[in-house]
C-alpha cells in the first residue's frame, strides 16, 4: 500500500495545473459552438480521448493521468469537455466492435466535438429491461428503414448522431433480435422533441423515427448481434471522473460552510449550531470516503484490473451519498436552499451535473443518479448476483424464454 | 498509487485468519465469557510469538518495525474472530511509551510487551462522557516521592489484567499522561459488563494513588497532543475492527441466504434479501477504504492523517452497526438466538462503536477540520 502519488503524477498534476491557469476560458460559455471551440483546445493539449489508443485520434494516457485531468479541471470548476457519451462509451464501442471506415469515418470527429453524439437506447416501454425495446429496423439490402420512438435521449437536440439499438428480428426471444446501427440524427425521418427535467431545463429528449435511414455500412456487428455489444461495458473513460467527481463535492462544500457562516439562528451563525455541524460532519466523512474509494478504483484501473461487476458498488456508492449530500445541505439551509438563482448567500454551485446552478439545482439532480446507466435496484441485482453469487430471482421473463 | 496489499501484507493477513480460524473459533470466544479473566494466557502467547505484539514496535525491542496498516490488517481479522482479549490496548499503550518514553521505560515495558509477558491498558474516559483529551478532570498533585493521582477512570479496557495503567491526568502543568501500577494503594478497580461479554471494562477509582516522580510519560503537562494522537490512532484501530467483525457478518448473510429455502426459494434470490446484501457489502468496502486510508495516513504522516482517522471511525461505525443488525434480519429468527454466533460480532461491532470517540465527537472533530 502506497498512497502518494507518483512524482510522474506529480509532475503531470503540476503541468496539468499550469495550462489551466493560462487557457481556462475568462467567460461563462454560452453558445454550444464556444463550447466546441474549449472541448477542441482540451482535446489538443491531450486532455480529451486519454485513454483511446493512439491510432484513433487518443492519447494513449493512463487513468490515474486522465483522473488527474478531470480533478484539476473540477478544483477550477472548468467547463467540462462535451460529448461525454461519445467518447466515453460510443467511440470505444467502435474501436472494438466497428469496421476500419467506420472507425475512420466517425472516430476523429466525435473527439474532436465536429460531431456530437447520443445514445437511442432508453424506449418508453423498455428501460431497465432494455431487451424488450420494440423500435424496429427492416433490412432493406443495403440499409436499414427505422420505425419507433426513443426516450430520455441526452444531447439529442443537439446531437449529429446517435448509437441505436433497434430490433431487427421480432419473431426470436428479446435477446437475440437486437442490432446495434448508427443513425444519423439530421434525417428527414428523425425527430428530436425536447423534454423539460424536474430542473426545468431541457437537456434530454424524446426522439421519433419515420421511416428513417441507416446504412448497413454502419451496423455495428453482426445483424441480430446488438445485444453482446450493448452489453460489454466498454467504458474507456471509467474511473475518470473518479477524483474530479468528488473534488465538485468539497469545492460545493466550502460553499455550504460559507453559507453556515453567513446565514444565523439566533443571533448565531448556522455553523455554531451543532445540530447543523453534525450534519456537516456527517456529510464530509461520507464523501472522504468516496474520495478513498475513487483512490481504490483508480488504484485497480492502473494495475489493469477490469472492475467488472464492481464497478456496480462504485456506482451505488456515489450516486446514493450524492442523494444524501444534497438532502442533508438543503436541510441545512432551510428555505434558503430551495433558491434556484444564485445569491449573496452562496455563489453558483459546482452541481456535479455539467448544469450550472444552486444547491436546489444539485439537490433535483441528485434524483437522476440513481435511476440513469442503470438504476439503483438493478445496480443491486448485479451486486447480488454478480459479485455475491446470490441465486437468481424468479423472472416472469425467464420463466418465458 | 497502490491501493493494495503488498505481498507481504496479504501473507500477514493469510495468516492471521488462519490462526483465528483454528484458535479463536466462536466456540472459544463463549467458553471464555465465563472466564473471570476473559482472556486465553495461551492464545495471547502464541500471538506473541508469531510476533503481532510487537508488529509496529523497533526491532530493538523485539518488534518487526512494521506500521499501522499491518496492525489494522490484524484488527481486522482479530474483529472477524471477535478475539476477546487486551491485544488492542496493550499496542496502543506499546505505541505511547515508544512515541513519548524515556530509555528506562522503554526499557522497562517494550520488550516485555512484544514478548508477551506484560499487558497495558490507556484509560481515555474519566468521570464525564468526554473524549476530548484536555478535559481530563483526573488530578495528578506533586507530593514528596513524586505524584498522587485522584480521580475517576470508566471503561477502561482489560485494566484487571493489566500489567501497567496509562493513566491521563491533570498536572499543575497541564495534562500530563502517568505509568500506574495497578497493583498501586488507594486504587481500586471494579469490573463493569456491557453486552458484548468478550469486551471487559474496569472502572478504576483513585483516591491518592502515589506515582514515582519517573513514572510520568514525556513532559508533564505536555500530554495533551500526544493523548490525541493516541485516541486516533485508537479509532482507527478501532474502526479496523469493526470492519473486520462486520465482514464476517456479511459473510454469514450471503451464505445463510443462499441456502435458507421459504417460498420454495433460497431467500437470497428475493430482492428484499438480495438488495440489503448489496447494501452491506457497499458498507463494507467503503468501510475497507476509510480504515485502510486512514492506517496509511498514519503510516505516512499524510497531512490529512487527522481527518482520515476521524471518517474512518465515524464512517466505519455506522457502517458496521448497519451491517450487523441487518445480518440478523436476513437470518429471521435464528439470528435472534444466543446459540447462533451473529450477536457475537454484532456486539464486538456496537462495544467499539463507543470507545476512541463516538460517532458525535468524531464528526466534530471532522467539522473542525473541514470548515477552517
Ligand atoms: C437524466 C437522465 C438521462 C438519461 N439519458 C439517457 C440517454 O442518453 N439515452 C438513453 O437511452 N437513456 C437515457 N436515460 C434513460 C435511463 O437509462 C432509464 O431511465 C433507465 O434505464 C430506467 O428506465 P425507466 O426510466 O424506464 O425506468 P423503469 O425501468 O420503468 O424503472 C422504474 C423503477 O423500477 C425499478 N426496476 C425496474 N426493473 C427492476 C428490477 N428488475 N428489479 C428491481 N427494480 C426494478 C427501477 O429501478 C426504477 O426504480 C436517461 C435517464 C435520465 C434520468
Ligand atoms: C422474539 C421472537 C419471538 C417469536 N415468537 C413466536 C411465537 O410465539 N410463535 C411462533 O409461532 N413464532 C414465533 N417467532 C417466529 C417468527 O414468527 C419467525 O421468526 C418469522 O416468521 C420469520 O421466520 P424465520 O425466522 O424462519 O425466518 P425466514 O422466514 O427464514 O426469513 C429469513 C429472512 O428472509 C426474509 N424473507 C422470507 N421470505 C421472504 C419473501 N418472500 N420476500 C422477502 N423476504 C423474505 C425474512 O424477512 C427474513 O429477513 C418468534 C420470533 C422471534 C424473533
Amino acid at each position: 500500500m502506497d498512497l502518494n502519488y507518483s512524482p510522474e503524477d506529480r509532475e503531470f498534476r503540476a503541468a496539468t495545473r499550469r495550462w489551466l491557469e493560462t487557457n481556462i476560458p475568462k467567460q461563462e460559455l454560452k453558445t454550444l459552438d464556444e463550447r466546441k471551440a474549449w472541448h477542441r483546445k482540451l482535446y489538443e493539449a491531450g486532455y480529451v480521448g486519454m485513454l483511446w489508443p493512439k491510432e484513433y485520434g487518443g492519447w494513449g494516457a493512463t487513468p490515474m493521468q486522465q483522473a488527474i485531468v478531470q480533478d484539476e479541471m473540477a478544483r477550477v470548476s472548468a467547463p467540462p469537455a462535451i460529448n461525454g457519451l461519445g467518447i466515453g462509451f460510443i467511440g470505444p464501442t467502435i474501436i472494438v466492435h466497428g469496421t476500419e471506415a467506420q472507425k475512420k469515418r466517425y472516430l476523429k470527429r466525435m473527439l474532436t466535438a465536429e460531431e456530437i453524439w447520443c445514445q437511442l437506447y432508453s424506449e418508453p416501454n423498455a428501460g431497465s429491461d432494455l431487451a424488450s425495446l420494440k423500435t424496429r429496423a427492416e433490412d432493406q439490402g443495403d440499409h436499414f428503414v427505422v420505425n419507433g420512438q426513443k426516450i430520455w435521449t441526452s444531447s439529442g437536440p443537439i446531437a449529429d448522431w446517435g448509437i441505436l439499438l433497434c430490433r431487427t428480428d421480432p419473431k426470436v426471444p428479446k435477446h437475440r433480435g437486437i442490432s446495434c446501427v448508427l443513425l444519423n440524427m439530421r434525417q428527414p425521418g428523425v425527430e428530436v422533441r425536447p423534454l423539460k427535467q424536474i430542473t426545468g431545463s431541457s437537456l434530454f429528449s424524446e426522439v421519433f423515427m419515420t421511416n428513417a435511414r441507416a446504412d448497413k455500412s454502419d451496423l455495428i456487428g453482426d445483424v441480430n448481434g446488438g445485444w453482446a455489444i450493448a452489453q460489454t461495458t466498454l467504458g474507456f473513460e471509467r474511473g475518470g471522473n473518479a477524483l474530479g467527481r468528488v473534488t465538485r463535492y468539497v469545492t460545493a462544500f466550502n460553499q455550504l460552510v460559507k453559507a453556515t457562516k453567513e446565514l444565523k439562528r439566533g443571533g448565531k451563525p448556522l455553523i455554531d449550531d451543532p445540530a447543523v455541524r453534525a450534519r456537516m460532519g456527517r456529510i464530509y466523512a461520507d464523501l472522504e470516503v468516496q474520495r478513498y474509494a475513487a483512490l481504490r478504483v483508480l488504484s485497480a484501473l492502473q494495475k489493469g484490473d477490469a472492475p467488472g461487476a464492481a464497478s456496480s458498488i462504485t456506482k451505488l456508492s456515489y450516486t446514493e451519498f450524492e442523494k444524501r449530500y444534497y438532502e442533508l445541505a438543503l436541510e441545512i439551509l432551510g428555505p434558503f436552499g430551495q433558491l434556484m438563482v444564485a445569491r449573496e448567500e452562496f455563489e453558483e454551485v459546482d452541481t456535479s451535473s455539467g448544469e450550472p446552478g444552486t444547491f436546489a439545482t444539485a439537490f433535483l439532480w441528485s434524483r437522476a443518479g440513481t435511476i440513469y446507466s442503470g438504476s439503483s435496484e438493478i445496480q443491486k441485482n448485479i451486486i447480488g448476483e454478480r459479485v455475491l453469487g446470490l441465486p437468481k430471482e424468479v423472472r416472469a421473463d425467464r420463466l418465458k424464454a | 498509487m497502490d491501493f493494495s496489499f503488498s505481498s507481504d501484507q496479504q501473507l500477514l493477513k493469510n495468516s492471521a485468519r488462519a490462526f483465528l480460524d483454528e484458535h479463536c473459533q466462536p466456540a472459544t470466544v463463549r467458553l471464555l465469557w465465563d472466564d473471570p479473566r476473559g482472556e486465553s494466557e495461551s492464545m495471547w502467547k502464541e500471538m506473541a510469538q508469531l510476533g503481532w505484539h510487537g508488529l509496529s514496535l523497533p526491532e530493538a525491542y523485539g518488534g518487526s518495525g512494521l506500521g499501522m496498516v499491518e496492525t489494522a490488517i490484524l484488527l481486522e481479522e482479530l474483529g472477524r474472530a471477535a478475539y476477546p482479549g487486551p491485544y488492542w490496548p496493550t499496542v496502543l499503550s506499546a505505541a505511547a511509551i515508544e512515541a513519548a518514553g524515556n530509555d528506562a521505560q522503554k526499557k522497562r515495558w517494550l520488550s516485555a510487551i512484544a514478548t508477551g509477558d506484560a499487558r497495558a491498558t490507556l484509560a481515555f474516559l474519566d468521570r464525564d462522557l468526554d473524549w476530548d483529551p484536555a478535559a481530563v478532570t483526573t488530578r495528578a498533585e506533586k507530593s514528596s516521592k513524586g505524584w498522587t493521582l485522584s480521580g475517576t477512570k470508566r471503561f477502561v479496557p482489560w485494566a484487571h489484567v493489566a500489567d501497567v495503567l496509562l493513566i491521563p491526568a491533570r498536572a499543575p502543568e497541564g495534562p500530563s499522561l502517568f505509568l500506574v501500577d495497578p497493583s498501586g494503594a488507594g486504587l481500586k478497580l471494579s469490573p463493569v459488563q456491557g453486552m458484548d461479554l468478550a469486551t471487559r471494562w474496569v472502572h478504576l477509582e483513585m483516591d491518592s494513588v502515589p506515582v514515582a516522580g519517573d513514572a510520568v510519560l514525556g513532559a508533564p503537562g505536555q500530554a495533551a497532543a500526544l493523548l490525541s494522537g493516541l485516541l486516533r490512532r485508537g479509532a482507527v484501530g478501532a474502526a479496523a475492527e469493526m470492519l473486520g467483525a462486520a465482514r464476517r457478518c456479511l459473510d454469514m448473510a450471503v451464505g445463510y441466504a443462499k441456502v435458507r429455502e421459504q417460498f420454495g426459494q433460497p431467500i437470497g434470490s428475493f430482492q428484499a434479501i438480495r438488495h440489503k446484501c448489496s447494501e452491506m457489502l457497499l458498507e463494507v468496502e467503503n468501510s475497507h477504504s476509510a480504515v485502510y486510508y486512514a492506517a496509511w495516513a498514519l503510516d505516512a504522516k499524510a497531512e490529512d492523517h487527522e481527518l482520515a482517522a476521524s471518517v474512518a471511525k465515524a464512517y466505519v461505525a455506522d457502517a458496521s452497526r448497519k451491517v450487523c443488525g441487518e445480518a440478523i434480519q436476513v437470518h429471521g429468527g435464528i439470528g435472534f438466538t444466543w446459540e447462533y454466533d451473529l450477536h457475537i460480532y454484532f456486539k464486538r461491532a456496537k462495544a467499539l462503536e463507543a470507545m476512541y470517540g463516538d460517532v458525535d465527537y468524531h464528526r466534530e472533530q471532522i467539522v473542525r477540520r473541514a470548515t477552517r
